[in-house]
């Protein structure tokens, strides 16, 4: 090797080691926004490939390592079973076969974590070929520079990934990898060779100069302020957050608790202001109260007269029997500067309260479950508690089979409905429910309804009924966009017209998990930290035997309430019962988070603090995003790779059918791929004085060759099918030459 | 001449080789003019005296075993001069037609443009027609005809410059040059001792250069080459440089030229790379320039360069751009 190419090959070296830390800073946010826990083993697979692709192993070699490097980082990853044992292929092979089905039925967010990552490992692989290409065969650095800048900057600025070391880290990178190729091409273009190694790194010494004087400059000059609002509020106030609070204001109100629901509806705007953390086990509704009367406009409570004061040992309050199953837990609750509601808030099933402040006492609202904290006198806002309760789980087939025998007072009160509430609501309501013959798939029914047809969770432009108008009649029938308040009294009013009791509850959704943990009487419980957005309404139902049911027509939202299938009291059912318990697993599969809306949420839900929902957007949108990019990362190899399967293609045509076609085709092809080789062929050039010059570069006597065979074929209009063998061989050779 | 690494026509080879025994680095005229032979066209050499024309001429008529006469124009020579004259013959009481110098194989016409252009226009007319006019009446000129005249550039006291019509009767116009200096050295250590001359043999008859021209004739000429000429021929005449363009006729003796050079390649297909190498030699004499790009220091030869890089070579066929 002589002195040019080892210099060559160090310029080379040095701008793909370059290139692949630029290719790094891509990977980076992927451990903090994503959901990657294993970041470092793609960094070393990625690495891999650089180095195989980069030593230009035969492809027979190269792809059956990287294969293999694949292999190896999924089954530790992800296989327990020995690898390459007849299990292990198994697993594999399910694998790939669920997940093709869900990729066919478009069912992104059920892809499981091994196939995403495999997909994710196959893209790095991709990019390690097309790198290669862009930095050492194009010598093309600048498209990706760009992009690697374009791309830190959008991360940086819609999540919480911080960018300032990342650009840094870029800005530099690129600086040397751009300064270095730019060498590289005046080298080979200006044929210029070094006596000594010491020349040629002279050449070294302004641009490293010029590097950390730029970066320098650039990291101790001010910087101005962000010119323009930050776009990420303005982007993600279409998220779903919680109904407003004081009702009756204007069509704007910000998001938060409150108080007066007699006239609901307008917009309102995002606010983050934490509330309270709470320590639970999961992911729950708090509760507050719950209201009894719709007016047409909002909710009153008109059966307020009830107070009594409740023993914090003992809450006297219940929305469910003993006939539910329960799981004894605590929760801890400490309620910010920012909270001003002078009530508690308690999941399903509170029992009992501790260290509440010396002289609180608690006033219950035995109706709407109201529990005032009163302290010398006046309403007054406890700091903290700690909550004993038993979650409730509901059981799928008692909620069917329960009987619709409703206690007088329940029907009296819960079924009311304004006078003027207008015919068609429950006639929709009659529809809906028509195929229906128990109440808990009647009230599913209803909750259903919003997401098959077509109605929009929006916060804003939210349409305050008229005066003459009803709230949800305008809900159903004109706007089809709202918030939780207008899915919940929509249903309760739907499930109203039917007879079925059913309340409006207010409260806060479940929050969002710090990823913090405390112990509190042995049990290991999440921290959740609950915000003004999260305040919420959603429904409950009653059941006569299981008591108030909670359900979330809210779309965008699930369900925190546990629902399960008791499946031994299955085996000794008769088949008509089996049947029903089939339908009702299925019931339960959707039941968690509605997969349709999941898909439509996906953006808003990404802050969504609202369990399950949240959660499973953001992974939903991972596969998206590799989808899209192993599409188009595979368009961009095929494109760059072109010559290659194209030289393949028109290898195959001539030799399978050589004729006058096929032949010029090839030869026109050759022509093309020399042009690329910058081997251009000009106008005015006839193809004789063309091939002189290929064979002069590539020292042969070919392209003279084939150019005369071509010549007969062009002039002559004949072609020899005996020469056809030697034609292909020539072109092959020819081929060959300007692909190596 | 550059494409050396082809074969040429066994025959022609033959000939060729001749010619190299006796004129030193003068191939490609050889070619050229073997070339305008197979294609029946004639030559005008444009270069001074003494190097070596008349010879290349002689050597060309003796390797064809054919009859090679010369004609040295002067002012005073009259048409009868080449053409031959009747003479009154006392014994049969007839006249008898004596033959003038145009009627052999081979003629060589010294210094055309010295001569009157009533002279010029007896040699001009043999040249164009098959036969010549004496005493009013046709007499047939012998076959192969091929005529090379020489005109001297930088004499221009005296001389009748031949009028532009009639100078594309001419296949190719070429130009001499002088050798180089090796090629002089080589020249006379050559002809110190007997002239090489006398030692070239004939290598192909009469006969069979008739049938050589015959084969020419059926050179196939392609469709996308006609498209080329034409193209060439056209991009003379919307040259900005030209005041008078190639002329069909013009289009015609390239096709006639390079279908002749195709064969001497021992091609039966003419390539445009044929078409592009005579264009020179064909097109040059048939244009006229402009005053201005005359001033401007414009020759003949550089437009018709000019013109090629300007022309697209077609290079394909069956499929469609």
């Amino acid at each position: 090797m002589n002195l040019t190419s080892t210099h060559q090959r160090f310029y080379q070296i040095a701008i793909y080691i370059s290139g692949f830390f630029l290719f790094m800073e891509w990977l980076r946010p992927l451990e903090i926004i994503g959901e990657f826990n294993n970041v470092s083993i793609f960094f070393i697979y990625a690495a891999f490939c650089f180095f195989i692709s980069f030593i230009q192993l035969n492809w027979v070699v190269s792809v059956p390592l990287k294969l293999l490097g694949l292999i190896f980082i999924i089954d530790g990853l992800y296989i327990g079973e020995r690898i390459f044992s007849s299990n292990w292929f198994t697993i594999i092979y399910d694998q790939i076969l669920y997940n093709i089905q869900v990729i066919q039925g478009q069912q992104w967010w059920q892809m499981t974590p091994m196939f995403r990552s495999m997909l994710f490992l196959v893209l790095l692989w991709l990019m390690s070929y097309l790198l290669f290409y862009w930095f050492i065969v194009a010598k093309r650095m600048l498209v990706f520079v760009l992009l690697t800048i374009i791309y830190v900057t959008v991360v940086d600025t819609f999540t919480i990934y911080e960018g300032k070391w990342a650009i840094i880290r870029t800005f530099t990178l690129a600086m040397i990898s751009l300064g270095l190729s730019h060498f590289y091409k005046e080298m080979e273009k200006e044929e210029i060779s070094f006596k000594s190694n010491s020349a040629s790194f002279i050449w070294l010494i302004p641009l490293a100069g010029m590097i950390i004087f730029s970066l320098f400059i650039g990291y101790s000059s001010p910087k101005l302020t962000p010119q323009w609002p930050d776009p990420v509020p303005y982007l993600t106030s279409g998220n779903p957050g919680a109904g407003p609070g004081g009702g009756a204001g204007g069509p704007v109100q910000k998001v938060g608790y409150g108080e007066n629901d007699s006239r609901l509806g307008g917009g309102f705007v995002q606010d983050d202001t934490p509330v309270f953390q709470a320590f639970a086990q999961e992911e729950q509704y708090w509760r507050i109260e719950s209201k009894d009367t719709y007016t047409g406009k909002g909710w009153e409570d008109t059966l307020d007269g009830e107070k009594s004061a409740v023993s914090p040992d003992d809450l006297e309050f219940e929305t469910f029997t003993d006939q539910v199953e329960t799981e004894e837990s605590s929760t801890y609750l400490n309620f910010t500067a920012e909270a001003n509601f002078n009530k508690l808030v308690y999941p399903y099933g509170a029992r009992s309260i501790e260290q509440l402040p010396n002289n609180t006492i608690l006033e219950l609202h035995s109706n709407t479950g109201e529990i005032d904290t009163i302290r010398d006198g006046s309403m007054t806002q406890v700091e903290e508690y700690l909550l004993e309760y038993d979650a409730p789980s509901f059981e799928y087939n008692e909620l069917r089979e329960a009987d619709s025998e409703d206690p007088e007072e329940i029907r009296e009160q819960y079924t009311q409905l304004p006078d003027n509430l207008p015919a068609r609501v429950g006639n929709l309501a009659e529809q809906i429910i028509e195929e229906e013959d128990n109440r808990y798939d009647q009230a599913k029914a209803v909750e259903a309804y919003f997401a098959a047809n077509g109605f929009e969770y929006s916060t804003e432009d939210v349409e305050v009924p008229e005066e003459n108008e009803d709230y949800v009649d305008q809900f159903l029938f004109e706007t089809k966009m709202g918030y939780c308040d207008n899915f919940s009294t929509s249903m309760v009013v739907l499930l109203r017209s039917q007879g079925i009791p059913a309340r409006w509850v207010k409260g806060f959704t479940g929050g969002e998990t710090t990823g913090g943990t405390e112990t509190i009487d042995g049990e290991d419980l999440n921290v959740y930290e609950v915000t003004s957005g999260n305040a919420h309404s959603w429904v409950e139902v009653y059941f006569p035997d299981q008591g108030w049911v909670p359900f979330e027509p809210t779309q965008g939202f699930s369900n925190n309430t546990d629902f399960y299938l008791d499946v031994e009291s299955d085996n000794d059912s008769d088949p008509e019962t089996e049947e029903e318990n089939e339908e009702s697993s299925r019931a339960d599969e959707e039941d968690p988070a509605n997969p349709n809306q999941q898909a439509e949420e996906e953006g808003a839900e990404s802050e969504e603090d609202n369990s399950a929902a949240g959660g499973d957007g953001s992974s939903s949108l991972v596969p998206l995003w590799i989808t899209s990019g192993i599409l188009l990362l595979g368009a961009a190899v095929l494109y760059f790779t072109r010559f290659r399967w194209l030289a393949a293609y028109h290898d195959r045509k001539l030799k399978n059918n050589p004729n006058r076609k096929t032949f010029e085709q090839a030869f026109l092809f050759l022509l093309k791929l020399l042009e690329k080789r910058d081997l251009k062929r000009r106008s005015h050039e006839t193809l004789r004085d063309f091939s002189r010059k290929v064979d002069a570069r590539y020292q042969s006597n070919d392209m003279r060759q084939l150019t005369t065979y071509y010549e007969r074929l062009l002039y002559r209009n004949e072609i020899d099918q005996k020469q056809m063998g030697k034609v292909t061989e020539l072109w092959e050779n020819l081929i060959k030459k300007a692909l190596s | 001449m550059s494409n050396q690494a082809f074969l040429y026509h066994p025959k022609i080879s033959e000939v060729l080789k001749n010619i190299n025994r006796v004129m030193i680095g003068k191939d490609e005229e050889a070619l050229l003019s073997v070339v305008a032979l197979l294609a029946k066209g004639h030559v005008l050499l444009e270069d001074v005296p003494g190097v070596g024309k008349t010879m290349l001429v002689r050597t060309l008529a003796k390797s064809l075993d054919c009859d090679f006469k010369r004609i040295q124009f002067t002012p005073d020579l009259l048409p009868s001069d080449v053409t031959g004259v009747s003479i009154y013959n006392p014994k049969t009481l007839e006249f008898e037609f004596r033959a003038g110098p145009i009627l052999g194989n081979i003629v060589l016409a010294d210094e055309i443009n010295r001569t009157s252009p009533k002279t010029q226009s007896a040699l001009l007319e043999g040249m164009e027609e098959t036969n010549i006019t004496v005493d009013g009446e046709a007499v047939p000129l012998k076959s192969p005809f091929f005529v090379m005249a020489t005109q001297n550039p930088i004499e221009y006291e005296g001389t009748y410059p031949l009028p532009e019509a009639q100078l594309d009767r001419f296949l190719l116009k070429l130009k001499m040059g002088y050798p180089t200096a090796t090629q002089e050295m080589e020249m006379l250590a050559r002809t110190s001792g007997s002239h090489p001359i006398h030692e070239v043999k004939a290598v192909i008859s009469r006969e069979e250069l008739t049938e050589l021209q015959k084969e020419v004739e059926s050179v196939y000429v392609d469709s996308t080459v006609h498209r080329y000429i034409v193209d060439l021929v056209t991009g003379t005449r919307t040259h900005e440089g030209v005041y008078l363009g190639v002329s069909p006729r013009g289009s015609i003796a390239l096709m006639k030229a390079a279908k002749a050079y195709a064969f001497v390649q021992d091609r039966d297909y003419v390539l445009p790379d044929d078409v592009k190498f005579l264009a020179e030699y064909v097109l040059s004499h048939r244009i006229i320039l402009t005053s201005e790009s005359k001033f401007e220091g414009a020759v003949p030869e550089q437009v018709i360069s000019e013109v090629l890089s300007n022309i697209t070579v077609p290079v394909q066929r069956n499929v469609s751009e």
